[in-house]
């Protein structure tokens, strides 16, 4: 790997600032462990729930033109079996690894964040804003800044791992949110969760295609979206943000630095560009770097800060 | 890119008492071991092997064993079915001499496969098992193509009692083959690799697969990370010796190991 992708994050030297994030090739020890030996610095776990959860029946993702939908259901095998294959992960690789958790309440997250204190885990993110899973347990907590702050402030007094508070896009005012975030100790954000939901319907059995009738939205059409959100967000924050949202390419990449990120985020692209996307976008980095006269990732200019 | 397409059964076919195959006119360019994954968007969507494919059209054969297929069952022809596809890695083409070993309702694409190796000049022998004579399918099929054909049922109701595995082991211990193919349940190919002995071989596998293009990880496969639904579903001989689930696990469709 190349030096010159090092990044600090939380304490942490890590050796590119590409990140696995929850929900993309995370259901195994060696998912994540194929994506860190692809180039990604951080691989993230599954969101875990307490109890195991199947997810929704098919179809569950839905493909077109500029993206994908997903509603996968917070599929994961609960908190015990899904730290374990963190734990087996850990066995075999030295990339720091996130364990991501969601709750619908202040007890089961807290309840969460014990085990994962137990587990071998480098960080703990906070799943608020999964928007598949309205039915079920309404709007994410991410949308209201109050819910954002009890919930961070009860896990930082009992966690023993950095928290990550992962947002949603689909807010009246991210900048409200995100300093709730870090007023309630937050060690770092993770923006943006998909958009929408959205909708596809097939038009010959005049049915929506996926079963969840609606999806989160992914891949490059979220880009702008993305970056706004990171801006504002990095804007009002003085803690380190993961960004991510349409990431496919080294100048994507770029593009999230100069909004505000630390590390970048990059799941959907994983389809588009295959496992190795990691390390592509490394290359795509190193080669933007080179032509930029930059010798080190932090180098890299970031947007002026919105007054 | 949107590779999803609604398409009308044109066929359906009766092959045992609950095992059927449906027959779509539609041009799928799918090679053999390659799957769709199918749906009515009334709750389910899942990964058919196929079993034939030809210029404008293809087919897979499906046993009812769930909610789902119970529902596909009900079908006609013109009803619509949603597709996704073809998916997935194929097998290799050998013009050498070849055996196909099949189990259950795991035969169906090794007659899609029997098919190409026969153009491609291959010498075939097949070897079909199951457990009963009501679970033996495409009998007819293999014998019509004209290869070398043998079945077994573990009940004995065809005179032989035993199982594909014990066919193959017979075959190997007369004569000397190039390649080996093999679909069907799991421990039937974990018993077959234990018979092979140093020939090479490519195995057809099933996990549980949710978005069949690679991101969700529900089908890896340890240690390696294997995503069955682009490194496989048919996998070689190097990798299969490196998999630790092999015959062992595998994941539900919550990601919790289920031991075999």
């Amino acid at each position: 790997m190349h030096n010159r992708l090092k990044t600090k994050f939380l304490g942490f030297e890590v050796k590119s600032p590409l990140v696995l994030p929850a929900g993309i090739m995370d259901m195994s020890f060696s998912g994540l462990d194929i994506s860190a030996k692809n180039g990604a610095g951080i691989v993230t776990s599954k969101s875990l729930t307490l109890e195991q959860r199947s997810g929704y029946k098919g179809p569950v993702v839905a493909e077109f033109e500029s993206g994908l939908l997903n509603a996968m259901g917070l599929c994961n095998p609960g908190i015990v079996d899904g730290l374990a294959e963190v734990n087996e992960f850990k066995e075999r690789s030295d990339t720091p690894v996130i364990v991501s958790v969601f709750a619908t309440n202040v007890d089961d997250f807290l309840e969460l964040t014990n085990h994962v204190n137990k587990s071998r885990g480098d960080f703990l993110e906070l799943n608020l804003s999964c928007p598949n899973v309205y039915d079920e347990f309404g709007i994410p907590l991410a949308s209201s800044k109050d819910e954002v702050f009890k919930i961070v402030k009860a896990v930082k007094r009992v966690s023993k791992l950095p928290v990550i508070a992962k947002l949603s896009p689909n807010v009246l005012s991210i900048t409200e949110i995100a300093l709730a975030a870090e007023e309630a100790g937050a060690d770092a954000l993770c923006l943006i969760n998909t958009v929408g939901p959205g909708m596809l319907i097939d038009t010959k059995m005049v049915k929506p295609v996926l079963f969840n009738k609606f999806g989160g939205l992914s891949g490059p059409c979220i880009k702008p979206i993305a970056l706004k959100l990171i801006y504002q967000a990095y804007s009002a924050v003085d803690i380190p943000i993961i960004g991510m949202g349409g990431v496919c390419t080294g100048e994507d990449a770029i593009e999230m630095i100069m909004a505000g990120a630390t590390l970048i985020g990059v799941g959907t692209a994983v389809h588009f560009r295959g496992i190795e996307v990691f390390n592509k976008i490394n290359e795509e980095i190193i080669q933007f770097m080179d032509e930029n006269g930059f010798n080190e990732l932090s180098e890299i200019p970031k947007l002026e800060k919105l007054k | 890119m949107d590779k999803r397409i609604t398409l009308k059964i044109s066929k359906i076919e009766d092959e045992t008492k609950d095992i059927k195959t449906f027959t779509f006119n539609h041009k799928l360019n799918a090679k053999p071991g390659q799957f769709i994954m199918l749906t009515d968007f009334e709750g389910g969507e899942k990964p058919f092997s196929i079993s034939d494919c030809s210029e404008n059209e293809f087919s897979i054969t499906v046993k009812k064993i769930g909610e789902f297929t119970s529902r596909l069952f009900q079908k006609g022809v013109g009803d619509y079915m949603s597709v996704r596809g073809a998916f997935g890695s194929s097998f290799f083409v050998s013009n050498g001499k070849v055996l196909l070993v099949g189990g259950g309702y795991g035969s169906p694409p090794l007659y899609f496969l029997a098919k190409k190796l026969l153009k491609a000049g291959a010498n075939i022998a097949v070897v079909n098992g199951a457990q009963t004579k009501d679970d033996l399918v495409f009998c007819d099929r293999f014998s019509k193509l004209g290869i070398k054909y043998q079945n077994i049922t573990e009940a004995g109701c065809l005179g032989r009692k035993g199982t594909s595995v014990d066919l193959a082991k017979g075959a190997l211990t007369k004569e000397k083959f190039d390649f080996i193919y093999a679909a069907g349940p799991e421990m039937m190919m974990k018993a077959l690799q234990g018979v092979i002995g140093e020939v090479d071989y490519e195995f057809l596998f099933e996990r549980y697969m949710k978005c069949a293009i690679g991101i969700c990880g529900n089908c890896t496969m340890d240690p390696l990370g294997i995503r069955l639904c682009v490194e496989g579903p048919v996998l070689p001989k190097k990798i299969i010796e490196q998999l630790t689930e092999f015959g062992k696990y595998r994941r539900d469709a919550s990601g919790k190991r289920i031991r075999y």
